[in-house]
């Protein structure tokens, strides 16, 4: 199809699809209202549960099980890159490269040892208040994985490598979703449901409150952190070495 | 055990896939091949055992937790999923000469996500498990890095897929706005009304459904998908993950939609679906795609019967899923043997080739009679149910579809054995061949038996499935219709007293399906001589006509086309729920 044709199809679509999201608009509620039977029924759900942060009570309690397959949309993506980036039959890989340490600046290397053990508290702190606050396992692996690869910043490839988080960080990561699992069979074990809490609630607005929502956000964390660092080991080594 | 086993389903093959990528490089191989075989059996069995009934995690009351929904239905579909997954991992056994297990892990999640799609009874969950088996299916179709057209499929799986996943996400949205409930019963309880709000959400919610099920003009990723996957994916892509498109469809329009009248919009889909699908499978001489499209045309076929959406139709539908994926299954494996044998899926590059092997041109060529519909197998009792639910016109071109993808079977395994002269490689063709096509073994003389193995059981299945006519596929056919008993089971917790549709032989489904196998023969064996007919009559059949060529070009392979038909296909799909 030349350009011309698929742009008209599209144009052709994209106007169909425009008239449908206008119609869905116009048929919606108005905006601001006071009734809203879901926000009733989970913020409810939350002080039941003594979970003080409402968004994470829907996340790891009360829709606990889609968060469980997104953390498996998360190792089969992570597997998925592994298994694709392997080295090709055609392909070679290279020794590291000498540290291209002296090229950075002290200033850059000094930010990046400075923030790393910072990056890193942060991290856990994100992932393990999220039941109270902002936060939870997602965005607090994220930062935690960004602090491993602080040391590439700092230092170079070749102290990556040392550390050889591409080697191990995959065999980590599935951890994280195990532990999820694991979490969710004890709740069918002790015989409040899947995924239900089993130890107690606490007080709301405790750091120890809800305990189920930490544990899942430590397996999250443990499965976001180390699935992000290999997807990075994976592309930086791609980028570098294999030819 | 009540509670566990929907949960397992899911849960289970998780576990043993994240530990199978802890473990797998320090695992001798056949231990990461027998505990994935295992765990995928289990699944299979374990749909034999579900009870029905609504477990919701977390023990949330529903419209606040997920409930796993266990009807007939999804019985049927998790026995399904366990049953091909075993039999994919069966001959892929020691397939792939990576010393890790992701081969296996992500069979594995993608069969933790066909199940949950199946069993999910939230909208919204259902769109995450739509996203695991779009997420593990792109791998596993790229799978076979050392050929750029590898990645390509799977790129183009990826981009056509998640941009149906966003648009379900859309029509997720606006429901949730007007109800405040993602759960499916919950939403069915809110009894939206028939209005165009209703239609748009209607429209954009079944968009990700309809790509998954490759339903025209949603298709086009899935031939070139199936064509770079390995053979054992491709069973597990036709016989399970598209059918689960249409599952996604009816389930949905059922318990949510009872109040849109889709039923002209999905019978032209449908039939437009099922045409094309055929025209494009004969057109084909790369086996693999002209398997691809024979299931396209086949799943044409069931939003046909969708589109009716009464029991028997149901009930003829789901019973031509099963045995349709035990013959296209076992098509593909024989394919999968050939490209370990000769290292081509090409038709014409395979001509002669099983001259000494002729039971593996044999089994094509049932496969071939089963997809036109010959008794007794279980895709021909299907089918016959459709036919009787559907007006006679609709059923004699169904039928003639069926004719037609049995016959393109039926020619290249005619060639395999040499039967008929091959046709000269013209320079014009614009055809995409089987050749340069990467084995995905090493070559085999001897073939191992759990390679033959597969094909057997598949075809047997469906035969089973034909011969047994299990009264569960009745059960599952009225389960899928019927939208207020899903409510009552998973709100009151009352299971449904509907009777069962019947499934059975009908004396009018025999003739017709033995008369279909025929002609499909008679059709194969014309198109194999066609090169000897005296040059008058040749010149009435046109080897390659304009239309032909435009149809093939339109399948270009190019991404931004595949996009812009997707949105074509929502307006086209909206404005016919709109005039319908």
């Amino acid at each position: 199809m030349s350009p011309r044709v698929r742009l008209v199809l599209f144009l052709l679509g994209a106007a169909g699809f425009l008239t449908t999201g206008v119609l869905a608009v116009l048929g919606a509620p108005p905006v601001g209202t006071d009734v809203h039977p879901y926000r009733d029924a989970a913020v409810a759900g939350a002080l039941a549960h003594a979970t003080a942060n409402v968004v994470s009570t829907v996340n790891y309690d009360q829709r606990a099980l889609d968060t469980l397959g997104e953390e498996t949309i998360l190792l089969a993506s992570v597997t998925a890159a592994v298994a694709l980036l392997r080295p090709a039959d055609d392909e070679r890989v290279d020794v590291p490269p000498p540290d291209v340490v002296r090229s950075r600046s002290p200033a850059t290397r000094l930010a990046g040892w400075l923030l790393l053990p910072a990056t890193l508290l942060v991290g856990l702190d994100v992932v393990l208040h999220g039941h109270l606050t902002p936060g939870g396992g997602f965005q607090g692996g994220v930062v935690l994985a960004t602090a491993v690869h602080l040391l590439y910043l700092a230092g170079s490839f070749a102290a990556l490598e040392r550390l050889r988080p591409r080697r191990w960080a995959p065999v980590a990561e599935p951890v994280g979703a195990l532990g999820f699992v694991g979490l969710g069979v004890a709740g069918s074990v002790a015989g409040v449901g899947f995924l239900g809490g089993v130890l107690p609630f606490g007080t709301l607005g405790d750091p120890l409150s809800s305990p189920t929502v930490i544990l899942l956000n430590v397996a999250v964390g443990i499965g976001v952190g180390f699935g992000l660092v290999v997807l990075v080991a994976q592309f930086l080594r791609q980028e570098v070495l294999v030819r | 055990m009540t509670t566990l086993s929907p949960v397992g389903v899911v849960a289970g093959p998780i576990v043993v896939a994240a530990l199978l990528l802890v473990c797998g490089r320090w695992l001798p191989r056949p231990v990461v091949d027998g505990v994935a075989i295992l765990t995928t059996a289990a699944v299979g069995v374990s749909g034999a055992f579900l009870t029905p009934g609504a477990v919701t995690a977390g023990g949330w009351p529903a419209g606040v937790g997920i409930p796993l929904v266990v009807d007939g239905a999804s019985r049927v579909l998790v026995t399904l999923v366990g049953t091909l997954a075993t039999v994919a991992l069966l001959f892929s056994w020691r397939y792939f000469s990576d010393v890790e297990a992701h081969f296996q892990g992500l069979v594995l999640l993608f069969v933790a996500g066909l199940g949950g799609f199946a069993l999910s009874g939230d909208l919204f969950d259902m769109l995450v498990f739509f996203e695991l088996m779009g997420a593990c299916g792109f791998a596993l179709a790229a799978y076979k890095i050392e050929e750029a057209r590898s990645l390509q499929g799977g790129l183009t799986f990826g981009i056509v897929n998640s941009l149906g996943a966003y648009l379900t996400l859309c029509g997720i949205g606006l429901l949730y706005a007007r109800t405040g409930t993602l759960g499916l019963a919950p939403l069915g309880a809110a009894h939206l009304p028939a209005d165009t709000a209703t239609v748009a959400a209607f429209v954009l919610v079944s968009t990700g459904w309809l790509v998954k099920a490759a339903v025209v003009p949603f298709h086009f990723w899935l031939a070139d998908a199936h064509a770079v996957a390995p053979t054992p994916v491709c069973v597990l892509f036709s016989g399970v993950m598209a059918p689960l498109g249409v599952y996604g469809l009816a389930r949905v329009h059922a318990v949510v939609f009872g109040a849109l009248d889709v039923t002209v919009a999905l019978t032209v889909l449908g039939l437009v679906t099922a045409v094309l699908g055929a025209v494009m499978c004969v057109l084909q001489r790369n086996v693999k795609r002209l398997l691809a499209y024979s299931t396209i045309a086949h799943i044409g076929t069931f939003v046909v019967a969708v589109a009716v959406s009464s029991p028997e139709a149901s009930a003829g539908w789901l019973t031509d899923v099963v045995g349709h994926a035990g013959v296209k299954g076992a098509l593909f494996l024989l394919v999968g043997v050939l490209l370990a044998r000769h290292g081509s899926v090409d038709e014409i590059e395979l001509g002669g080739s099983c001259r000494r092997s002729r039971g593996i041109a044999a089994l094509m060529a049932l496969g071939g009679l089963a997809l036109a519909g010959l008794p007794p197998f279980g895709s021909a009792l299907g089918k016959g149910l459709i036919e009787q639910a559907v007006p006679v016109p609709v059923a004699v071109v169904l039928t003639l579809v069926a004719v037609l993808t049995g016959a393109a079977v039926l020619r290249v395994a005619l060639r395999l054995v040499g039967i008929g002269p091959l046709p000269a490689d013209r320079a014009d063709d614009v055809r995409t061949t089987g050749e340069g096509e990467e084995r995905e073994t090493r070559r085999l003389e001897r073939l191992p038996v759990t390679m033959l193995a597969g094909p057997v059981l598949l075809l047997g299945g469906s035969l089973a499935v034909g011969l047994l006519t299990p009264g569960v596929l009745g059960a599952a056919g009225t389960a899928l219709v019927d939208g207020a008993g899903y409510r009552d089971l998973v709100l009151g917790g009352v299971p449904p007293t509907t009777p069962p549709a019947e499934v059975a032989w009908s004396a009018s489904g025999l003739v017709v399906g033995t008369a279909a196998a025929v002609v499909a023969v008679l059709l194969a064996l014309g198109a194999v001589y066609a090169g000897r007919l005296p040059t008058v009559l040749r010149r009435r059949v046109p080897r390659q006509n304009r239309a032909v060529l435009g149809l093939e070009r339109l399948h270009s392979g190019h991404v931004g086309d595949y996009v812009a038909w997707v949105f074509v296909g929502i307006t086209a799909l909206g404005a016919l729920v709109l005039l319908g």
